[in-house]
């Protein structure tokens, strides 16, 4: 039962590592495009609201595509000034049961909330309010999306904290140092990590 | 006890959101889950109506379509790329070299980059870090006290509460419904002025304890002339100069804004970024010409100013200068500074790809992490509204005396406190929309309060035994004895208590500020310079009109999504609304 659970964390894991990563470069466009935006407002007296709308589409859809990337490598900040005097245990167990008992409800909340909405847009063609604005569908479909990758997420850390807790496991969770680092190429040795 | 439990129901949800957060959970999911729980509990006992977060995709797409927010991955990637860059080690260096000669040399020159670093990078880890590891050291081996050194280094580090056009106030203003460039123009002058009493505090230690701050022994100076001058004179009349060039940029100013139609007084505070970004460019291109046509004009050290002080200068200009000018958004000046610390660092083969990656996928999940405690404090929020927290929390403050004046001491005790805990988005997510509404209520100016909360973040940040910078200095410092490779001697450790010493002089001075803009208003409001602009200068929003009629398609702002699904308190007005408007006019129509 548990290396099964552990197989399904590593895949979960492997799926949010790759999809949190390809979001850098719908930030990297964002940044772009607006910028250029202010340029070839100013320099060519043109100005689309389309490619205003693309700016805050890529960027919603960087951060919640990236959110369970986020929770992979731990880096969802925490108030840690009382906690870090408890011991590793009682932080596994803390974080197993808030995970199991609060955040899996709020995934799944806001999946079921962000499915209807992405499929009254997709049923209506809903469009931008903007003259040339862009349909909404796409970016309403990465609340949902984002959602579902955060509450696998969340089950994989449950998954992680529980086999740790167990003794089926030498790191109770991951951060980006035990991950192969983000290289040009991307395929450093997978199972290379620091 | 149900009874109890419904009629306290504000208080007993505001306890429990405390307790959830020490518990050491990631704080969106803290935030989130506790809206969820006693959304729940306030649906099963019929206090609230079931169909309450029915609301919540639409505040949640509120959030994803604030124009607002998306400075934060643009001025993080930039800070980052200045960051991997090298550009703290390189302005440390030059401008150590520049003032070390002279008694306090070396802390004047952390003051100096301390402000440029939170200007342009605004993150206060790495810039303490970066000082602590490269100027302590040098600080160290030439006999400065201990504690001078420290307390410089986590002051001027923590200096991105308040420098404009730090991402720290862009947060904030969007948090309390202001534009940003008004937040920008509030906070100018009080951050100068702290800037300027750090400076003075250094020099006035240096002429009473001048054992406390020696000079750099000429050894030490490694940009030397062939003739074996400092080449100082050369820097000074280049500066003298460029000062020169500044006058004349501000001169012929007039001229250029009648070349492109725009026949209005342009306000001071645009006045004087003309003026300074003139005088710099000209540095930076004389240096060029010099260095290109090995004319040898300049000195060693002129030149080497000339290229590294001056980019990151620029780029504060090119970003602030766009913004308070009007040609861009504070999005857009972001995401231009962006794409100018990308090209400096290319053109100065300080960045490759990987590194390039690495800043991108470090903003990513920062943003990811913002975005989700603010989404967090939605969820929350929604409930906390609905079980009336926002009458209880205002009833709390009613019932201190001393009207708003009470008010704000309350406030600012409260955010001095909890600076020791929570970083500043938790602050502005969690706090801010609380006290705004409040604070405006009492008719105290939100940008006004919003630069007292940040001046008295900082100072929350710089407080013994809790505050951040000293934590972040200590991980830096070091703790232990050790032999300096460069002179052989062995210097002794910095102790934690020198670390708390040091902070102490520059608390005073955060505390005699704070005073003193509670007693003046006017140094952060002023004349409000910026609004008078939008009010008398209808050439801005004209020029910027004309400029999307000729594209045709543009039609009149439609209304905007909040508009047509109720406001979610404490995002930012309007997302949607005529997105190819600066959101600068705003508060101008407001009023």
């Amino acid at each position: 039962m548990i290396p099964l659970l552990l197989r399904l964390s590593a895949g979960i894991d492997a799926i949010n590592r790759m999809v949190g990563r390809s979001c850098i470069w719908l930030i990297l466009a964002s940044i772009l495009i607006s910028a250029g935006n202010a340029w070839t407002r100013k320099l060519f007296d043109a100005s689309s609201n389309a490619w205003l709308e693309i700016q805050w589409y890529l960027f919603a859809a960087a951060f919640l595509g990236a959110a369970g990337y986020t929770l992979l490598v731990n880096e969802h900040v925490r108030i840690d000034a009382l906690s870090q005097r408890f011991s590793a245990r009682a932080r596994a167990w803390v974080d197993l049961l808030a995970f199991l008992v609060l955040v899996l409800p709020f995934c799944g909340l806001l999946i079921y909330l962000g499915h209807e909405l992405f499929w009254r847009a997709w049923v209506s063609g809903e469009m931008s309010h903007n003259a040339g604005g862009l349909i909404r569908w796409p970016v309403y479909l990465a609340l949902p999306v984002g959602f579902v990758l955060l509450f696998l997420q969340v089950v994989s850390e449950i998954i992680k904290r529980g086999a740790w807790l167990a003794g089926h496991r030498t790191r109770s969770q991951d951060s980006e140092a035990d991950l192969p680092p983000l290289r040009i190429g991307g395929a450093a040795p997978q199972e290379g990590g620091r | 006890m149900m009874e109890w439990i419904m009629a306290n129901m504000a208080p007993i949800m505001f306890a429990s959101l405390a307790l959830f957060l020490i518990s050491g959970i990631p704080v969106a999911f803290a935030l989130a889950s506790c809206g969820l729980l006693f959304a729940f509990i306030g649906i099963e006992l019929d206090m609230l109506p079931p169909s309450l977060m029915q609301a919540l995709p639409l505040r949640v797409l509120g959030i994803m379509a604030n124009e607002t927010l998306l400075a934060i991955p643009f001025f993080t990637f930039m800070g980052l790329v200045l960051q991997r860059s090298g550009m703290a080690e390189d302005l440390l260096e030059t401008v150590g070299q520049v003032f070390g000669a002279m008694r306090g040399g070396l802390a004047l020159a952390v003051v100096v980059v301390g402000s440029l670093l939170a200007a342009t990078t605004g993150v206060v880890a790495a810039s303490i870090i970066a000082m602590g590891l490269i100027s302590m050291p040098i600080m160290l081996r030439y006999g400065y006290d201990r504690r001078v050194a420290s307390g410089v280094i986590t002051a001027a580090g923590s200096l991105a509460q308040v420098v404009p056009p730090s991402l720290v106030l862009i947060v904030m203003a969007d948090q309390l419904g202001r534009s940003v460039g008004e937040m920008y123009a509030g906070a100018l002058l009080p951050a100068l002025m702290l800037i300027g009493a750090y400076a003075a505090l250094v020099i006035v230690l240096a002429i009473l304890f001048p054992k406390m701050l020696p000079a750099l022994p000429p050894e030490a100076l490694i940009y030397k002339e062939p003739d074996g001058g400092s080449g100082l004179r050369s820097l000074a009349l280049l500066a003298l100069v460029s000062v020169g060039a500044g006058w004349l940029a501000l001169r012929f100013y007039p001229l250029v804004l009648q070349a492109v139609d725009r026949n209005v007084d342009a306000p001071k505070d645009e006045l004087v970024m003309v003026a300074l970004a003139g005088g710099v460019l000209f540095a930076f291109l004389a240096a060029l010409v010099d260095s290109v046509t090995r004319l040898g004009l300049l000195s060693t050290i002129a030149r080497r100013v000339a290229f590294v002080l001056i980019p990151p200068l620029l780029l504060i200009f090119l970003v602030l200068g766009t913004i308070f000018v009007g040609i861009a958004t504070p999005t857009e000046g972001g995401a231009m500074g962006a794409v100018g610390a990308l090209v400096l660092a290319v053109v100065r083969r300080r960045l490759d790809i990987n590194q390039c990656m690495d800043a991108l996928l470090a903003t990513t999940k920062l943003s990811t992490f913002v975005m989700f405690i603010l989404l967090g404090a939605t969820v929350f929020s929604l409930t906390f509204q609905a079980v009336d927290g926002n009458l209880w929390v205002e009833h709390l403050f009613d019932q201190l005396p001393g009207g708003s004046t009470g008010f704000l001491i309350a406030v600012t005790a409260m955010v001095f406190i909890l600076g020791f805990f929570l970083d500043f988005f938790e602050i502005a997510f969690i706090l801010l929309p609380l006290l705004a509404p409040i604070a405006d209520k009492l008719g105290i100016d939100l940008i006004w309060f919003g630069v007292l909360i940040g001046i008295n973040l900082q100072t929350s940040f710089l407080t013994p035994p809790f505050g951040f910078a000293l934590f972040y200095l200590r991980s830096v410092a070091p703790a232990e004895d050790y032999v300096d490779a460069e002179s052989g001697k062995t210097i002794a450790r910095v102790t934690t208590g020198q670390i708390y010493a040091g902070a102490v002089p520059f608390i005073a001075i955060q505390v005699v500020l704070l005073g003193l803009i509670i007693a003046f208003p006017q140094l952060v409001i002023g004349d409000r310079a910026f609004e008078q602009k939008i009010k008398l200068a209808p050439g801005v929003i004209t020029d910027r009109m004309r400029n999307l009629q000729p594209g045709g398609g543009y039609k009149a702002p439609e209304m905007d999504m909040d508009a047509l699904f109720g406001t979610p308190p404490g995002t930012a007005p309007a997302p949607e609304a005529a997105p190819a408007m600066p959101p600068e006019p705003a508060p101008a129509e407001k009023r």
